[in-house]
């Protein structure tokens, strides 16, 4: 890199990271519109990183050798595991119905990958990735709300549509971030969301090569994880999280509705 | 109450510390002993570990320091074989479960790359890339400095784009 230029390396890798502070960001955003060579440096960048999840992420759905969740226990529970079954067999538990449903879903990915866009497999793959990233307390997205305009622009191209991050804040819940995730032929986006009760939710946005016909409201279970989803003007939605029904409902609609406003809006 | 660690939080983190020990020793059962000896070694120190702070962070770092212990000598001469070897010691991985036919033959070439970086640049890529820790946490897992983390970095991303034959505008297409 010239060194008149205002950019290192290391902003352009925090940058693909999301690891830059918002104001450098921000004078990398403005920067880099004026380079295309550095445009297309980051998505190089971004693509190795999706690559590479994409290779590696199987791996953490694979089920766990027995020595290495024992291993896992406080030491004096594995001696006397009478005593601490009581408290350790829940988590215990929630963490091996975890694995399983991650498990059943990479089971099923070929068959996800091949019937692109139907209703019962989005639904699926909206609960395996808010199963993975919802339980993820350091790092849940890949951009925080705090630069939220800079997410959804950054999804938005990468999506090759114009998304919106509904605002749920009246139901509740605060935008924690969004992040890209694998789809079929495409990358979907997912946006999560936090109540004062650290529950979260998440929004998967996915749009595929296919226009198919739009859907009402359709509710799944998957593994414990309630997942409403609709398909509007060819574009897919699930809303996941482990509320009762009747809650996801409401928020679903909340989340339609305002969709739906946007589209009747006027385009700029 | 900083006696203990929450080990519930320790058994979610496993999948992670696994798929780190392959990246590490590039093989499968080497890599479950070194999850073992970690979370053996988290549980003697767990008064070391800050309530509150990244246990995912901390147990890295624990693993990276086992492993540097163990396996400092045996992972050199690997990394000498893999430079030559049309398959890099990632090759032998595992397969994730009914990829495709052109998903596999992918995957299996992506692999036999990662596993032709040198073992500094790999680490640091799968922790940044893959684990998506803060730089920041990255040299403290490693033990280097920060600029030592961007540096590696920046070589892994740039090895692995030749290695790809990537270059600067083909990827423009996809992104719009």
């Amino acid at each position: 890199m010239k060194a008149q230029l205002p950019l290192t390396d290391d902003d352009l890798h925090a940058y693909a990271d999301g690891q830059l502070a918002p104001e450098r960001a921000a004078q990398v955003d403005a920067f880099i519109e004026r380079e295309p060579a550095l445009v297309a440096r980051l998505a190089d960048i971004r693509q190795q990183n999706a690559k590479l999840r994409d290779a590696l992420d199987p791996w953490l759905a694979e089920p766990l050798p027995r020595e290495l969740v024992d291993a896992a226990k406080p030491p004096r529970s594995r001696r006397d595991r009478g005593a601490s079954r009581g408290w350790l067999a829940p988590a215990l538990a929630a963490a091996a119905a975890l694995v399983l449903g991650i498990g059943l879903g990479w089971i099923f990915r070929g068959e996800v990958l091949q019937q692109a866009g139907t209703p019962i497999t989005f639904s699926r793959q909206a609960a395996i990735t808010h199963a993975l990233y919802a339980r993820d307390a350091n790092r849940p997205v890949e951009i925080w709300a705090s630069e939220e305009e800079k997410m959804v622009r950054w999804l938005s191209k990468r999506l090759s549509f114009q998304l919106h991050a509904p605002n749920l804040n009246d139901v509740g819940f605060a935008l924690v971030g969004g992040r890209l995730v694998a789809g079929n032929e495409k990358p979907g986006a997912m946006f999560m969301y936090e109540n004062a009760d650290k529950q979260r939710i998440s929004l998967l946005v996915r749009k595929d090569g296919e226009p198919t016909r739009e859907t009402a409201f359709r509710y799944a279970l998957e593994d414990g994880i309630g997942v409403f989803y609709w398909i509007d003007d060819s574009c897919g939605y699930a809303l996941s999280g482990n509320l009762d029904r009747a809650q996801l409902l409401s928020i679903a609609r909340v989340v339609y509705g305002q969709l739906a406003a946007l589209d009747a809006a006027p385009p700029k | 109450m900083s006696d203990t660690l929450p080990d519930p939080d320790l058994i979610a983190a496993l999948p992670r510390l696994r798929r780190y020990a392959r990246v590490l020793t590039g093989d499968l059962n080497r890599a479950d002993d070194l999850v073992q000896d970690t979370l053996t070694r988290a549980w003697a120190k767990r008064r070391l570990w800050r309530t509150g702070s990244d246990l995912r962070a901390w147990l890295f770092t624990i693993m990276h320091n086992v492993h540097i212990n163990q396996f400092s000598l045996r992972q050199r001469q690997f990394a000498e074989v893999s430079l030559d070897a049309d398959e890099g010691p990632l090759a032998a991985w595992d397969i994730p479960v009914r990829a495709t036919q052109s998903d596999r033959l992918e995957l299996v070439e992506l692999f036999a790359q990662i596993g032709r970086l040198p073992d500094e640049q790999r680490e640091v890529l799968l922790l940044a890339a893959v684990e998506e820790l803060r730089y920041q946490d990255i040299a403290q897992v490693l033990g280097v400095p920060i600029g030592t983390v961007m540096s590696r970095l920046n070589r892994a991303r740039e090895k692995l784009r030749r290695m790809t034959g990537g270059a600067y505008g083909a990827p423009l297409k996809v992104v719009k």
